[in-house]
């Protein structure tokens, strides 16, 4: 697990706690779980609410540790401004991720679904949440992985395609190496994310 | 309470002031906390900065009107990048955006910027400062463009055929100078580029009319700035012409009737 501290936010949305799993075993159970979660009523449901209260990105579609770092940031921003979109700050960064405006179709395709076999987990938060690493570890079966192999993770060719990059000037220019698109369509996504708030 | 990004700024190290807005450099992401194994200095290393350009609020606005115009403009400034960069234009990326702020953070480039390659001098530099008169401590410079393995020439080539690009996509620029263009250092990934920078005038038009006025105010940039260079902008226009193909001829036309224009103005004026 990794922390991002943003020492010029306000406590309580200060730190983002990130863990990579790959060769994820639980996906289905853990879609079903978050989902049940949401319906649940009373101190039972704010307990698994809490249990589950992580956002659960699919890594293949992550470029960069930059990619995530920029969802993260924007949607702590808009959660500190009163602007989310959202309920949560954790829906908030599949949503940040999204190449469009529709919330459900955010959740579906960045979030955990049946066959996500790779798994970034988020957990924006004060400083000291001790356990947190732990939480993660036993919410998630899967082999823990440190973020710097995020790339390694990468499905470019569903990347092009979320982000719609295959119609582009920048990716089609001849002569350009398989490393020279992927600098460019890094760009444009992490460009994408960071701007999400105030596109058409 | 103190907004997120006021204090972002309050950390930033200022870079330059213009009429709209200032400009910082600051860092936004933290370095990734590694494990024992990896040194600490070697983490904050891997910190690249962001550049913040903040438009600051107008005491003569309304307040309401004030922040809605900022939002647009920074809007506008972010979407007009976005779209240079699915056009393959070399622009800085976008790394953050708070329109209520009025902040837009980019990627930081590392570079020199057209204007002090040309030995235009940095902006608020005196434009006579010439770096043979190196002063006691400063160190005498050597031709920067050696640094950056380019000839002044094949920076001309470099400015024509990335507005080429950017025109061809429909994106006039508004403000095409030799400060808002950076040569980024040659180092990897990237390498030596020329970025176009300061999208905040910049609009979309297929007309060749406002093509050929970006090119003109670019022109006039080069004649006031850099008189000695002024016939390198020949080397400008062909590459910009040859990048263009068909579509040349008719901003072309329009140029030489800009420049008309633009004569017989200042003969009245
Ligand atoms: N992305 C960047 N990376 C590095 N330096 C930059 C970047 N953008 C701007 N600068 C520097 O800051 C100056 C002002 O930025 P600019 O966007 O042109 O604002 P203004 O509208 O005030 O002219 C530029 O001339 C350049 O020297
Ligand atoms: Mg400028």
């Amino acid at each position: 697990m990794e922390t991002f501290r943003y020492t010029h936010l306000p406590a309580a949305h200060a730190h983002a706690y990130v863990a990579l799993f790959d060769h994820v075993s639980n996906a289905a159970h853990l879609r079903q779980r978050i989902v049940r979660a949401s319906q649940l009523e009373g101190p039972e449901g704010d307990h698994e609410r809490e249990a589950v209260n992580f956002a659960f990105v699919d890594a293949r579609l992550i470029t960069s540790i930059l990619h995530l770092q920029t969802a993260i940031y924007q949607a702590i921003l808009a959660k500190i401004q009163g602007s989310l979109r959202t309920k949560t700050v954790h829906s908030e960064i599949l949503w940040a991720l999204s190449p469009n405006n529709n919330i459900t179709e955010a959740i579906k395709r960045f979030g955990v679904s049946d066959s996500t076999a790779s798994l970034i987990v988020v957990r924006v938060g004060p400083p000291e949440m001790s356990d947190i690493e732990h939480r993660m570890k036993t919410l998630v079966s899967g082999d823990p992985l440190p973020l710097t192999d995020l790339t390694k993770l990468t499905d470019w060719f569903a990347v092009r395609k979320c982000y719609k990059l295959n119609a582009d000037p920048a990716l089609k220019a001849p002569g350009l190496s398989i490393a020279q698109q992927q600098l460019a369509a890094g760009e444009i996504v992490v460009s994408t994310v960071a701007m999400k708030s105030i596109a058409a | 309470m103190e907004s997120p990004t006021s204090r972002l700024l309050e950390s930033a190290t200022p870079i330059s002031q213009g009429a709209e807005a200032k400009v910082f450099r600051a860092y936004l992401h933290p370095s990734l906390q590694r494990s024992s194994s990896e040194l600490q200095s070697n983490a904050s290393d891997i910190r690249e900065p962001i550049l913040l350009k903040y438009r600051f609020h107008k005491q003569y606005r309304h307040p309401t009107l004030d922040t809605t115009l900022t939002k647009a403009r920074v809007a506008g400034e972010a979407r007009a990048i976005i779209k240079c960069l699915r056009h393959g234009v070399n622009v800085p990326g976008i790394r953050m955006v708070d329109a209520t702020e009025g902040v837009l953070g980019l990627e930081w480039i590392d570079g020199k910027t057209v204007r002090f390659l040309l030995g235009g001098g940095a902006e608020d530099e005196d434009e006579d400062e010439t770096l043979e008169e190196g002063d006691e401590g400063q160190v005498v410079k050597e031709d920067p463009l050696k640094e950056y393995g380019v000839s002044q020439d094949d920076i001309m080539g470099m400015i024509g055929s990335e507005i080429a690009k950017m025109h061809s996509a429909d994106i006039i620029h508004g403000d095409l100078t030799t400060s808002n263009m950076i040569v980024r250092h040659p180092t990897p990934p990237k390498g030596v580029q020329l970025v176009l920078i300061d999208f905040g005038l910049a609009y979309t038009s297929t007309l060749a009319e406002d093509k050929a006025v970006d090119l003109y105010v670019l022109e006039r940039a080069f004649s006031s700035t850099h008189p000695a260079s002024e016939p390198l902008f020949a080397s400008v226009l062909s590459a910009y012409k040859e990048k263009m193909g068909k579509d040349w001829l008719s901003i072309s036309k329009r140029l030489d009737d800009v420049r008309l224009r633009g004569r017989k103005r200042s003969m009245v004026g």
